[in-house]
């Protein structure tokens, strides 16, 4: 009969099967991990793209540390403040108000205003473009402008526009993907805030040097310094940079900067700042 | 005939100025002396802007164990100290000199050639320390820590390089035929720091069948073999040249000394020579001037530190059609972008080249052909390392031997989809050393 020869092969793979169910029932009753469902929670909550801008690697390990250390400092720059709230109502905590940050290109230097040495024959890409000089551009200071980061970016935050990478302060996070990726160092992050002024310039070389490659450098030439009541603008190495936290955004700085594009706002589109001092 | 047993191409020889006699070239009315004409740190600058040099001064002080003096190669006032383009492809600390005229050597300066055998090993090292020699075959390694390899290691094959295999570039030929009692003297000096124990060759592609002739006379009596072979790219690199002379395999990561062998450039032996028995640092070198696109093809003795400009016009000034230039042989060499480049002990040739019809866009997928992995040298296989270099896969790319490769050239110039291998490669090695350098601050 067909039903004798099942009943060999259902009681061994049934008594395989009894074996194995009762090892597994005894090892999670004996290894069982009391889990915080609160991790689950707001590791739901939280973007769930592993960038690593708040300094752990990964989303789920953010959650865990979270809610052991119940820390109202840790943030998540990604979320901002919404995402800040809704953990802090989670956890029954008030989080600290998040410091969003943005990359920023410290360059200007696109198709009209950056001088180029040489047309450049080789791969299209930054990294590769250093071994013969710094690429196409005369400043060997300046963003490349083969847009090696654009790869890095998983936000879609950043476009190569007239040989110059710009970057979507709305896409941009702030996770510094981007940073290790540009081997001349304009990339930079800073705080995102309504109104704000920084040199957009790398360049240590003179004034005169600068002036010769890139029509938009900072050529150290000290009148913001001596325009700016809060002494905010310091020169080091042939280059002004703002300290952050003196600078009062009056914008006196942007009016006497003679290469006309060495300050502009954070909140404004370059080209409306532009249009602005033109006029 | 001998030659090496992987790889290997032979491209056009283009030797255009190897019957052309080495001319001097007068100093130049500014001189832009780099600090970093040697593998390894560059050196330090002891000068200040505004003061005083004479010829053969030092200028820079070797920095660290892998670094090489620099000396003012006239006399002058140096007029700045700032960064500025170098014919290896980046920027590098340069002493500006605007010399007087007067080309003074230095105070005590005994140029008279002196016997060297009354001398200690110790005196010989010393000296070429302090002329700050380096290796002229273009890796520019810091000669005196080549000639003193680790106690353990016994030396017991001395390979002077004088295959010149780099189309084009026929400096070192010419030195062959002009200077071949200093190149034996020279090699016979650093014979003498292994203690007569080893056996010394001097390597020559065969199609210069006069510089083996010259030297075959000179070296002969001396005891001193002179080996001719086969004309084949790249000959003339270390590893090749000691597979192809002693039939011993360099593995990877190792160095020539773990088989006993160290290989020296003719160039180089000069210089010795120069240094010990005349106690001249390393301030000129003979460089060919070549390419389709110069008016006067020539090979030329200039001091360190002349720019490409002044070459050039002494030359008879680049062809309108010029269009890309080169410091080095067309192989290995770097395209530059400015004549204001000056030349360093390491620079071999310059190439006035018109590539016009040269399509920017023109590289194509790998079809497998499997040519790249024929020619190269070194066993590995290129379409493989470009294609994991593209897609940033760096610790496979390690694993695949990129430490290995030399970046000859061979795989990019037989390649028929005209794929850019050895930037591919070039490209991966800046990145894996960024990462590196990342990790270990």
């Amino acid at each position: 009969m067909i039903s004798e020869a099942f009943i060999p092969a259902v009681a061994s793979l049934g008594s395989v099967a009894l074996t194995l169910g009762i090892i597994i029932f005894y090892v999670s009753k004996k290894f069982h991990v009391e889990e915080d469902p609160t991790v689950t929670i707001v590791n739901g909550i939280l973007p769930g793209v592993n960038c690593g801008a708040c300094g752990y690697p990964s989303c789920g390990l953010f959650a865990e540390v979270l809610v052991e250390t119940k820390d109202s400092s840790m943030s998540c720059p990604v979320g901002g403040p919404d995402l800040a709230e809704k953990l802090g109502d989670t956890l029954g905590i008030t989080m600290a108000e998040p410091k969003p940050i943005t990359a920023v290109v410290l360059c200007q230097g696109d198709n009209d205003t950056a001088r180029e040495t040489a047309e450049y024959l080789g791969i299209q890409d930054c990294w590769a473009a250093t071994q013969t000089y710094v690429g196409p551009k005369q400043c060997r200071y300046s963003c490349i402008g083969l847009g090696s980061c654009i790869a890095f970016c998983d936000f879609g935050a950043m476009r190569l526009e007239n040989e110059i990478i710009v970057i979507d302060k709305n896409l941009c996070t702030g996770c510094g993907a981007c940073i290790p990726a540009c081997p001349t160092g304009v990339l930079v992050m800073q705080e995102k805030k309504a109104e704000r002024y920084y040199i957009a310039c790398n360049s240590h070389d003179k004034g005169a040097a600068t002036k010769k490659a890139c029509d938009a450098g900072c050529i150290a030439c000290q009148k913001c310094v001596k325009v700016c009541d809060d002494d905010a603008i310091v020169i080091e190495n042939f280059l002004a940079k703002i300290v952050q936290e003196k600078c009062t955004a009056c914008g006196k700085c942007i009016e006497v900067c003679p290469t006309k594009v060495n300050c502009i706002l954070l909140e404004h589109d370059l080209k409306e700042v532009k249009q602005k001092k033109a006029s | 005939m001998k030659t090496f047993k992987t790889g290997g191409i032979h491209p056009p020889e283009s030797k255009f100025t190897e019957n052309i006699p080495i001319e001097e070239m007068a100093v130049p009315a500014e001189l832009a002396i780099s600090l970093n004409q040697h593998l390894g740190k560059p050196a330090k600058p002891v000068v200040k802007v505004g003061s005083e040099v004479k010829k053969g001064q030092l200028i820079g002080e070797a920095d660290g164990f892998i670094s090489a003096n620099v000396h003012a190669s006239t006399s002058g006032k140096v007029k700045a100290v700032k960064p500025h383009p170098h014919p290896g492809g980046q920027y590098a600390m340069t002493v500006f000199i605007t010399p007087d005229g007067k080309d003074e050597w230095v105070e005590g300066m005994n140029t008279s050639p002196t016997d060297w055998r009354g001398f200690s090993k110790e005196d010989i090292l010393a000296k070429i320390k302090d002329a700050g020699i380096v290796g002229m075959g273009g890796a520019g390694f810091p000669a005196n820590v080549k000639l003193s390899p680790p106690p353990d290691k016994k030396i017991d094959t001395i390979i002077l390089n004088g295959a010149e295999c780099e189309p084009f570039l026929t400096a070192d030929h010419r030195l062959m035929i002009e200077s071949p009692e200093e190149i034996v003297e020279g090699l016979t000096i650093i014979t003498s720091l292994f203690e007569g124990q080893a056996k010394a060759y001097i390597g020559i592609e065969s199609n210069k069948k006069d510089a083996i002739e010259t030297l075959t006379k000179h070296a002969s009596p001396k005891g001193i073999e002179v080996v001719s072979l086969k004309t084949k790219y790249p000959q003339g690199a270390e590893k090749q040249l000691i597979n192809a002379i002693t039939g011993r395999i360099i593995e990877p990561g190792e160095l020539p000394f773990d088989k006993g062998c160290l290989v020296h450039n003719i160039a180089t032996a000069v210089a010795i020579y120069d240094a010990v028995c005349k106690n001249k640092p390393l301030i000129d070198r003979i460089v060919t001037v070549s390419g389709l696109e110069i008016g006067k093809p020539k090979n030329i003795r200039a001091v360190t530190g002349t720019s490409f400009r002044d070459i050039s016009l002494f030359c008879g000034a680049p062809k309108d059609k010029t269009n890309q230039i080169i410091s080095g042989g067309p192989m290995m060499g770097k395209a530059i972008f400015t004549l204001d480049v000056p030349i360093v002990k390491t620079t071999s040739g310059i190439l006035f080249i018109n590539n016009a019809g040269i399509d920017k866009a023109r590289e194509r997928t790998c079809i497998r052909c499997g040519k790249c992995v024929d020619v190269c040298p070194q066993g590995l296989a290129p379409w493989l390392l470009a294609d994991v270099a593209q897609f940033r896969e760096f610790d496979e790319i390690q694993l695949l031997g990129l430490a290995n490769c030399t970046e000859c050239g061979s795989c990019t110039y037989v390649c028929p989809s005209k794929r850019e291998l050895v930037h591919w490669i070039k490209y991966a090695k800046a990145l894996v050393n960024n990462r590196q350098k990342r990790k270990s601050a």
